[in-house]
């Protein structure tokens, strides 16, 4: 469906410059709209939803008061890779949210350092020690199967999820 | 360029030589692979069993098994995993291919499927090439004839397959002796029409080797008789047997034969024929001749030391699986073996000693003192305990014999240097710990039992608490002792009310409550035990008359007439036959206002 939509757009943008040379071309839009002020930004509420930090300031402060969750070179001027480490960071994160179900206390912080893949993880006291180390060998096991480079899980575990504010 | 210089460093830390870099800061600099991920994992299994706490032992392992875990899914849907990242290529991470490489059919096709002991595959490409008509060499075929009767005719991988009927087969490797007779006779059906006979007929020139191992495997299979006719129709073609197949024919030898003196004829017989064609015979050939005896009666007896004797002359050392079977045969009469210890400590057979080394404690049960010393002698050489099954075996059984013979001081000391270090008790053992205690009267030791008992995660277990409080109220000790009691007692308290994570695992019965409030009351703490008191109701748990009556002496030394009449109402409350009895006492013991009266 993706590849006939695609079609269609070439195809009444090849039609619409037909139509009106001199203008610029604007072609269809056939995403979900995902508006930039409105990515990551959690609304101001009643005030009984509670926030963390890393939810509680938007991403313009990224950089001022906030850090970074992800942690690559390949954004440097002349190094490659970057989509690629995008992807892999996105699987990461939904692999962690899936396996530690419930116990993620706040977002997963990445971080390569050569070709070792740190991954930084703080969680809810939800598990018995013994599991969480059960799930940690799993995880690091599987993840550098998977990546083909050695994973490391620096875990740290609160008692309750740290709330900022309210909002 | 920094990260690498430290990676370097920490390798040759290792004592690795070469070091593994895929940088995602660019593709151009190679370096030679290393798994490092591997010796790191050794170093730190190396490291656990040397200098970990208990508790970090037991987190390593969790992480372990959770390795397993991922190794299990990484093996069993390798797809997954084939895409291949790594510049210079990293072998140890990619998913263990267990297929074969060679397909078309082969001898070295064979010859590969033997080495990764796929037997089924092997037997059916070794008929495809017979109908081919391609001639496989007379080592091929001897490799294959000797995995088959080692594999018993089926592949060796499906015993690590969890499914239900190999739960059997399971239980088997921890118990090799017990259940290994079970287990014979559940192949011996097929040892019939089986691949190994077929192919056996089908060599035009069997050799000696091929001999031995259709032999050994029907002796490992249970068809003794047949191994046997197939040793006569060894002589027959005028082959020498090896060590292997007359080993094999000495194991077998006490099953064709009823007689004690028969049995051991045919033994005689065979290690003559042995010297006839000057066969030495070595270690396994003493093992396998002390295992007959074994079977032997009082014939066994008479034999044994000779044999032994013979053995020596022939410069074949004892191993420790010699001295079990010694042992076995004689430990009825009582007569320890003396001077093992010391050369225990030397030879060891690695592939009978380990199996038995669990059924030295059964044999050491019926006997006297001496022979637990010697078991202590053993116990020191650690190296012995096969794997942790095993071991925990061993260590429940050593100290149930500790608890019922040894005094305390002894336990006590082997308790210190074997818990929780090696071993972690099961609540069994630590009820025979408790017991022993009481009868050597060293019931002060209990708050440290009772700190051990909760590391090791037994809180949860209702007959151990309730024994453990049962014991500490019992008598009346001295001041700190009671006190030390009765932070116990709180502590158990506390298990009680939240139990694990708001879980309550224990419910109260009438006598734990009650032991529990005496040993506060012994222990002057009036305020805890009034509140618990207040947990008889809650519960609906009656009180007993003397723990009424002791609160009664204790309230009345701490003169708190209150407290006094609220006693008395409780018991009016639970409708006990004392209640009278206790009124009466308020009334002469204390001095009551009217609204009181």
């Amino acid at each position: 469906m993706a590849t006939s939509l695609v079609r269609q757009t070439k195809l009444l943008s090849i039609v619409s410059s037909q139509l009106n040379p001199a203008a610029c071309f604007r072609n269809i839009h056939c995403t979900a709209a995902c508006l930039k002020n409105r990515a990551a930004r959690i609304r101001e509420g009643k005030g009984d939803k509670s926030v963390t930090y890393e939810q509680a300031y938007h991403p313009h402060h990224i950089g001022h008061r906030k850090g970074w969750l992800s942690q690559h070179t390949s954004n440097l001027q002349g190094e490659d890779g970057a989509a690629e480490r995008v992807v892999e960071d996105v699987f990461i994160r939904r692999f962690m949210y899936g396996t530690f179900h419930g116990c993620l206390a706040d977002e997963v912080v990445i971080k390569r350092r050569g070709n070792l893949l740190v991954i930084c993880a703080v969680m809810i006291q939800k598990l018995l020690p013994s599991k969480f180390y059960f799930l940690i060998g799993y995880t690091e096991e599987l993840l550098s199967h998977f990546y083909k480079c050695p994973v490391k899980i620096e875990m740290q575990t609160v008692e309750e999820k740290v709330v900022y504010k309210y909002l | 360029m920094a990260d690498r210089c430290i990676l370097r460093r920490y390798i040759s830390v290792i004592g690795c030589d070469q070091s593994v870099v895929r940088s995602d800061l660019s593709h151009h600099r190679r370096v030679h692979c290393l798994s490092e991920i591997i010796a790191q994992h050794n170093m730190k299994t190396f490291l656990t069993l040397t200098s970990f706490s208990p508790i970090q032992k037991l987190f390593s392992l969790s992480q372990e098994s959770g390795r397993n875990a991922a190794k299990y899914f990484i093996n069993t849907y390798p797809k997954y995993f084939q895409k291949d990242y790594a510049q210079p290529h990293i072998p140890c991470l990619m998913p263990e291919t267990l297929e074969a490489q060679i397909e078309e059919a082969s001898e070295a096709a064979l010859i590969e499927r033997i080495r990764m002991r796929k037997v089924k595959a092997a037997v059916d490409l070794y008929d495809q090439l017979l109908q081919a008509g391609t001639s496989v060499s007379l080592d091929v075929t001897n490799q294959l004839l000797d995995l088959i009767c080692f594999c018993g005719d089926h592949d060796p991988t499906q015993e690590n397959v969890p499914e239900q009927r190999n739960e059997e087969t399971v239980g088997w490797s921890h118990h090799k002796t017990m259940f290994k007779i079970g287990r014979l006779f559940l192949f011996f059906p097929f040892r019939e029409n089986n691949n190994a006979g077929r192919i056996f007929a089908l060599l035009s020139e069997p050799n000696t080797h091929s001999y031995s191992a259709l032999i050994r495997g029907m002796v490992k299979y249970g068809a003794y008789s047949k191994a046997f006719s197939t040793y006569t129709d060894l002589l027959n073609n005028r082959l020498k047997a090896d060590v292997h197949t007359f080993n094999a024919l000495i194991i077998a030898a006490p099953e064709v034969k009823e007689k004690y003196n028969e049995k051991w004829e045919l033994i005689v017989d065979l290690l003559k024929q042995m010297a006839e064609q000057k066969v030495k015979p070595n270690l396994l050939t003493l093992n396998a001749v002390l295992k007959a005896l074994r079977r032997c009666g009082t014939l066994g007896k008479s034999q044994a030391f000779p044999v032994i004797s013979e053995m020596k002359a022939l410069s074949i050392d004892p191993s420790l699986a010699s001295y079990n079977h010694l042992l076995a045969i004689f430990y009825k009469t009582g007569a320890p073996i003396q001077g093992q210890t010391d050369i225990l400590q030397e030879v060891m057979n690695e592939v009978s000693g380990k199996s038995f080394t669990a059924q030295d404690p059964d044999d050491g049960i019926c006997i006297s003192l001496q022979r637990v010393h010697e078991l202590l002698g053993v116990g020191e050489n650690w190296r012995l305990l096969g794997n942790d099954f095993q071991q925990s075996i061993y260590y429940a059984r050593f100290f149930s014999l500790l608890c019922m013979m040894e005094n305390i001081d002894v336990m006590l000391k082997w308790y210190r240097d074997l818990v929780p270090s090696v071993y972690y008790p099961s609540s069994n053992v630590m009820r025979d710990l408790l017991q022993a205690l009481d009868t050597d009267n060293r019931l002060d030791l209990i708050p440290q039992i009772w700190k051990d008992i909760k590391q090791l995660g037994h809180a949860n277990r209702q007959n151990l608490v309730e024994e453990l409080l049962t014991l500490m109220a019992r008598e009346k000790h001295n001041q700190e002792v009671q006190e030390s009691f009765a932070e116990c007692a709180l502590d158990i308290k506390k298990i009680y009310d939240t139990g694990d994570r708001g879980k309550v695992l224990l419910s109260w019965t009438a006598g734990s409550l009650i032991d529990l409030i005496s040993v506060l009351l012994a222990a002057h703490r009036r305020q805890d035990a009034w509140e618990m008191l207040k947990l008889f109701k809650t519960h609906n748990r009656v009180p007993s008359e003397e723990l009424l009556n002791k609160f009664l002496t204790c309230v009345k030394e701490a003169g708190e007439v209150n407290q006094a009449v609220e006693l008395v109402q409780i018991s009016a409350g639970f409708c006990l036959p004392e209640t009278p009895k206790l009124i009466q006492r308020v009334q002469q013991e204390f001095e009551l206002t009217e609204q009181q009266r």
